[in-house]
């Protein structure tokens, strides 16, 4: 019983309970069933059976999630308002549930499932995993042996990529800046945690994990800084709150510009945006290669998903103010990605800074900030979505040839040394090739049409200039790729040569997926060009 | 007011020796002081449901964590430990003015026009209150953070627990090992000297003196050697003394009839 | 009183920035992001005071407890450098002698 002086005389109204539409949440819902299944496995399974039983449990979980995403989006309603947009707010304003975000759901989901294919590749370190037997254990001590004789395997990285793949699925639906934020959050430390695994080059690994923590840190620390003060204008976290309030007042601009010019900074470090890449190469060259292309491909979705959806939805009454930020960011990014790949003797951080070059050019698309109320043109919305698309299974395969190109000392990251590899093994260097051709954006390659779509939104949208420096950045680029082409067909190899080891069924089929996603998307771009574009607005 | 002009001149002081003190322990408790102060400005605010977790959180977790790291690492580990990207003291200096920029910016225009203060919010008192929010609508974005909570932990294992692979020995096999290894290779089975046995101090980084005046290696440990923190100095300490234990030598002083010299040693400390 | 505090709040973002680009030391560094992540709290806390509503505190709130998960993970990984770069040296020796 309690004690009558410790009841207030008029209790306090009971708090109605909150509705959730589960069904609605369901791909989020199973994935992170999914990472906390993978958690107790950790705990309760035998050592010997961890692997298998992660592996199956990460790969069944995604399936179900994307039977539980086409299920979802084909529920969708037709939202009422002038532009086309399907679906609806969810979860008491937390989600939104619409178009692109239950596409990019689907897009993180595939991107994942490859990914994981490449994590349970165990056959090139000799029946080990590309992640440390023991991550607490100095790199080159008696202890690592141990590991290694024992043959012990850190199986958590599954359940750490599920909360990641989370974490990425949330960030772009969020609908509110707190739940953007916790997602960003959940998005981010597990990627952290999984740079610093590799098992060959552990120092790197190490470094690197350390350099993206304490450079992520600080730029959510920016993030939140922008939520604050869009707190403090708008009074509310939901975007469609802070909409209205940006359309309505106009006292208080200082404190959504600041605000504004803050969460951009957020964004733009995980996009890799310039002045805002620095981590980029250093995490991409240390990661483990499974992780870097998890990595490259998903964050790159996630953030511009949340980007385009806090720009488009919450700030969009204010996009004059927040174009000519992007503009110079766009410019930036494009020339420096471009001029600075030129430069690289190293494959990991050639295909980072090809990434930099690349969100410059999906900068392009959301700089053109283009709505579109004819359904005939591609709008800004639906050719992010396809670029990234395009972008995401080209670099899953590039990353996974990265890892069969190996020498005694684990994955030949050396340029130079990637000489004469179309005379070692024609298909993997011809593969390569393919997925070079699709950065540079040459026709009958699915880059060409991402490009096309991109450029096509933003001078619809009435960035003209920027579209004309977009194509001169992509001659620039497309020079090196054709260098790298060249320098794997036609120079005679230095020492030995490279050699390409015997990968098992699950990196190959990754290679073989990206090689006909990439030519297929080049060839006949409509059918996912159509759902893009059915995808529509964002609901609000 | 009072709170407001008593405590932001120690917060910013406070603020300023997290980033100019040289040891990394004097920055961490000057956070704590950044962090406290800042638990009764929540307090003076409305928001004693936050004071207590700021205090309870912060200080009381976080704060300890990053104290008991520092131990781990070393107290004076104000080395750098990390070679970040070059030309950052510009990029600070940019940084810094632009938020000077911003301040005057910001706060010039005025914030918010009136502060409507939480007398209503709080109505039912603050946990109502936040209750009311926490568990509808933002009911997911807490309930997403079990997902962060669970990768910490599940982090913090991965990366600082060392599994055990071998078997522990026992007693019996350890001394049997340490025999058999005394046989074949000469090595003393007993436990190491202890440092500062013959010698002038019995500090963990002063070595033991050997009969003949050498330090004996053995008595300090490898880590303080390998950082360089072994006490110097001490080789010709037994050669001094014999010298001046030796009534012949005109210069000693205690068979000697010549008084002290104040160079002659440093025995005159002890 | 809602400009002062914000004031202050500004001041240790910027100080809690600065720190980050000047300090070498990856734990002080990581202090001075503790410091910044402070700041965005004060100011949470204040302008829910000024709109008169709890949101801003349930905000804070969350960037306590996402901070308290990113401090465990952040010294995971700056103690496992640790050790390697310490046991690079050292080669895994311990303190304590048998």
């Amino acid at each position: 019983m309690i004690h009558p002086l410790l009841v207030s005389a008029s209790a306090p109204p009971p708090i109605d309970s909150p509705t959730i539409q589960y069904g609605d949440l369901s791909p989020l819902l199973v994935v992170a069933a999914v990472a906390l299944l993978g958690v107790m496995v950790e705990a309760f399974a035998p050592r010997a059976l961890r692997f298998t039983i992660q592996t199956a449990l990460a790969i069944g979980g995604i399936v179900v999630a994307l039977a539980a995403t086409v299920w979802v989006g084909l529920g969708l309603d037709r939202a009422s308002g002038d532009v086309l947009a399907r679906g609806r707010v969810v979860a008491e304003g937390a989600v939104a549930v619409d178009g692109p975000s239950v596409f990019m759901w689907g897009l993180v989901l595939l991107f994942a499932l490859v990914s994981m294919l490449l994590f349970a590749e165990r056959r090139l370190e000799g029946g080990l995993s590309a992640f440390t037997g023991q991550a607490a254990a100095p790199p080159g001590s008696a202890m690592e042996r141990e590991a290694v004789e024992h043959r012990i395997e850190h199986t958590e990285v599954f359940p750490l990529a599920m909360f990641a793949l989370v974490g990425m699925m949330l960030f772009p639906a969020a609908n509110d800046l707190l739940t953007m934020f916790v997602a960003l959050e959940v998005l981010s430390l597990p990627l952290y945690l999984l740079c610093g695994l590799a098992r060959r080059r552990r120092l790197l690994s190490q470094e690197s994990a350390m350099k993206y923590f304490l450079l992520g840190a600080f730029s959510s620390a920016f993030f939140a800084y922008g939520i604050a003060l869009v707190y403090g204008f708008a009074g509310g976290f939901g975007l469609g709150d802070i909409d209205q309030a940006v359309s309505n007042r106009i006292d208080g601009q200082n404190l959504l510009l600041a605000g504004i010019a803050l969460m951009a900074v957020g964004v733009m470090f995980k996009v890799g945006a310039v002045p805002f890449h620095a981590w980029t190469p250093d995490v991409y060259q240390g990661a483990p290669t499974a992780v870097t292309a998890f990595m490259a491909a998903g964050t790159k979705v996630a953030a511009f998903g949340a980007m385009l959806r806090l720009f488009f939805v919450a700030f969009g009454g204010a996009s004059w103010d927040w174009r000519p930020m992007f503009w110079v960011v766009a410019i930036l990014t494009m020339v420096v990605g471009a001029v600075a790949a030129v430069t690289q003797s190293d494959v990991k951080r050639m295909l980072a800074y090809s990434s930099i070059a690349h969100a410059g050019f999906i900068l392009v698309g959301v700089t053109g900030a283009f709505v579109g109320t004819r359904d005939a043109s591609v709008t800004s919305v639906s050719s992010v979505l396809f670029y990234l698309t395009v972008y995401g299974f080209s670099t899953i395969g590039a990353f996974a040839i990265v890892t069969i190109v190996r020498d005694a000392s684990g994955e030949t990251t050396q340029l130079s040394r990637w000489a004469g590899l179309g005379r070692e093994s024609p298909l993997v260097a011809g593969a390569f090739a393919l997925f070079m051709l699709a950065f540079a954006g040459i026709p009958l390659t699915s880059g060409f049409i991402g490009k096309w779509a991109v450029f096509s939104a933003a001078w619809s949208g009435g960035a003209w200039p920027l579209v004309v420096v977009a194509v001169l950045a992509s001659v620039v680029a497309a020079s090196f790729y054709v260098r790298v082409i060249v320098t794997m067909f036609f120079t005679e190899p230095t020492g030995e040569g490279p050699s390409v080891a015997v990968p098992s069924m699950a990196t190959t089929a990754v290679i073989v997926v990206a090689v006909v996603v990439t030519v297929l998307l080049g060839v006949v771009p409509g059918p996912v060009l159509d759902l893009a574009q059915s995808a529509g607005a964002f609901v609000r | 007011m009072v709170t407001f002009w008593t405590l932001a001149p120690i917060m910013v002081l406070a603020a300023l020796g997290v980033v100019l003190a040289r040891k990394a322990v004097h920055s961490a408790l000057l956070l704590a002081v950044v962090m406290i102060s800042l638990a009764i400005t929540y307090a003076s605010q409305g928001a004693p449901f936050l004071f207590a977790v700021q205090i309870i959180v912060y200080t009381g977790a976080i704060m300890m964590l990053f104290l008991f790291v520092l131990m781990l690492v070393g107290v004076d580990a104000s080395d750098s430990l990390v070679e970040t990207i070059k030309g950052q003291r510009m990029m600070a200096l940019v940084v810094g003015l632009t938020f000077g920029v911003l301040v005057v910016l910001v706060v010039g225009q005025g914030v918010v026009g009136v502060s409507v203060g939480l007398g209503e919010a709080n109505a039912n008192g603050n946990v109502y209150g936040l209750a009311a929010l926490m568990f509808t609508k933002y009911v997911l974005a807490i309930e997403f953070t079990a997902a962060l909570l669970i990768t910490a932990a599940v982090g913090a294992m991965v990366l600082a627990h060392r599994e055990r692979l071998v078997p522990r020995r026992s007693q019996r096999e350890e001394s049997a090992r340490r025999l058999q290894e005394y046989a074949e290779t000469g090595r003393h089975p007993g436990p190491l000297p202890t440092p500062g046995v013959y010698a002038r101090h019995n500090a963990v980084d002063t070595p033991a003196l050997l009969p003949d005046g050498s330090p004996s290696e053995l008595s300090v440990s490898r880590v303080l050697r390998a950082r360089g923190s072994v006490r110097e100095g001490f080789e010709g300490d037994v050669g001094q003394t014999l010298r001046q234990l030796d009534p012949d030598d005109p210069t000693s002083t205690i068979g000697g009839s010549t008084p002290r010299r104040g160079g002659s040693g440093r025995t005159e400390e002890s | 009183m809602t400009d002062h505090y914000i004031t202050l709040s500004l001041l240790l973002f910027t100080i809690g920035a600065v720190g980050v680009l000047v300090r070498r030391n990856a734990i002080v560094v990581f202090m001075c992001v503790e410091l910044m992540l402070n700041a965005t709290n004060l100011a949470f806390v204040t302008f829910a005071r000024a709109h008169g509503n709890l949101d801003g505190q349930i905000a804070a709130f969350l960037v306590m407890v996402v901070a308290a998960a990113e401090v465990v993970v952040g010294l995971a990984i700056i103690v496992s450098i640790f050790r390697t770069r310490r046991s690079a040296s050292v080669d895994d020796a311990s303190l304590l002698k048998y």
